[in-house]
């Protein structure tokens, strides 16, 4: 089987056809899934603007990622399961849409700029936990994350605009 | 009669208001061409509308999970306030300029639509309910100690304004698919 006919077969899956069909379904999942999006960014630009030393410089920055990380892994998981019922009603034509494609890069540069981040700049978090002023990784993990993460929620929304022009 | 079928009667009421004048009045408007004209323009504007979303409901959330006990205990519910609650103001009214974009984009899609309007009166709704939170909680951020403990009625203002922050998000994706 190749990945072209994977894609086919999620769609044509009973759970595929279901959330394709029901006149609730998809708008639901949808919402939620917005909801567990907005979360997740909104509690990661906490951690990314204390990296970048714009608010939050008098708080250690251990307490500041401890403080979101629950929450930020709880929606996550949220918004992937959404996302993958989501992606389940219409398989190919979200493998065939540029924007949708450009999301998951984005979503892959997000975890790759966190590994970065926690193997080599975290390792010495313990020298600048509570200074106001952060090392250069750590700005540029910041910065880097809040960009990508604005592209992910820019290429999501385009994706509803563009999935009947792909094929 | 199910709830489609209200919000079906919704829409048939709207459609006899002076909102249909208002809507299409709006739609002939230079600034309602130009967003119509470009493809990128609604696109752009919602994502706007939804990173000031990020920013409001984190920091909804950053307070209200606080006042709850499950995040930012190691600090006081004064300095938690400090720093998110300007970060919810600030982000609502860019919500509000963005939404007002949206409504001159495509004001028949937002004006004659029963979830908007449903929508629009849980943010009144919310904003009141802020409001009378935050006032409610002002004796709160006087205290200098990070163990106090809030009473019923601040907790209960708390997982309230999560929920209606939850629900209007819903409501907002569903204007999309409002049965008109």
């Amino acid at each position: 089987m190749n990945l072209g006919q994977l894609w086919e077969a999620i769609q044509a899956s009973s759970l595929g056809i279901y959330i394709a069909e029901s006149a609730w379904a998809f708008p639901t999942i949808e919402s939620v899934h917005v909801i567990a999006i907005v979360t997740v960014v909104g509690t990661v630009a906490v951690v990314d603007l204390r990296l970048l030393g714009l608010t939050a410089r008098d708080y250690p920055v251990t307490v500041i990622s401890r403080d979101t990380l629950t929450w930020t892994w709880g929606a996550f998981v949220l918004a992937a399961i959404t996302g993958l019922l989501l992606f389940a009603s219409k398989a190919t034509n979200y493998m065939a849409n540029p924007y949708f494609l450009a999301k998951m890069a984005m979503l892959i540069l997000v975890g790759l700029n966190m590994t970065v981040f926690h193997l080599i700049t975290w390792r010495t978090i313990k020298e600048w936990d509570t200074s106001a002023i952060t090392p250069t990784g750590a700005k540029i993990a910041g910065a880097l994350s809040l960009f990508f993460w604005v592209l992910v929620i820019f290429f999501g929304r385009t994706i509803g605009f563009t999935l009947g022009i792909y094929e | 009669m199910s709830f489609s079928d209200l919000l079906f009667a919704f829409t048939e009421w709207l459609r006899t208001t002076p909102l249909v004048e208002t809507a299409l009045s709006i739609s002939e408007h230079p600034l309602s061409l130009l967003i119509a004209s470009h493809f990128w323009a609604i696109p752009i504007i919602q994502t706007l509308h939804i990173l000031a979303l990020t920013a409001a409901f984190g920091s909804v959330l950053m307070i209200n999970l606080r006042i709850l006990g499950l995040t930012g205990n190691s600090r006081t519910f004064a300095q938690t306030v400090r720093r998110f609650r300007p970060w919810t103001w600030w982000a609502l009214l860019v919500l509000i300029i963005t939404g007002i974009g949206m409504i001159i984009g495509e004001p028949i899609r937002e004006l004659i639509n029963p979830i908007f309007w449903i929508k629009m009166g849980l943010i009144v709704a919310l904003i009141l309910l802020s409001l009378w939170h935050q006032a409610a909680l002002s004796r709160y951020t006087i205290e200098p100690g990070t163990a106090l403990r809030f009473g019923a009625g601040a907790r209960l203002g708390a997982v309230g304004l999560i929920l209606l922050w939850c629900v209007i998000m819903f409501a907002g994706r569903w204007i999309a698919y409002a049965p008109v």
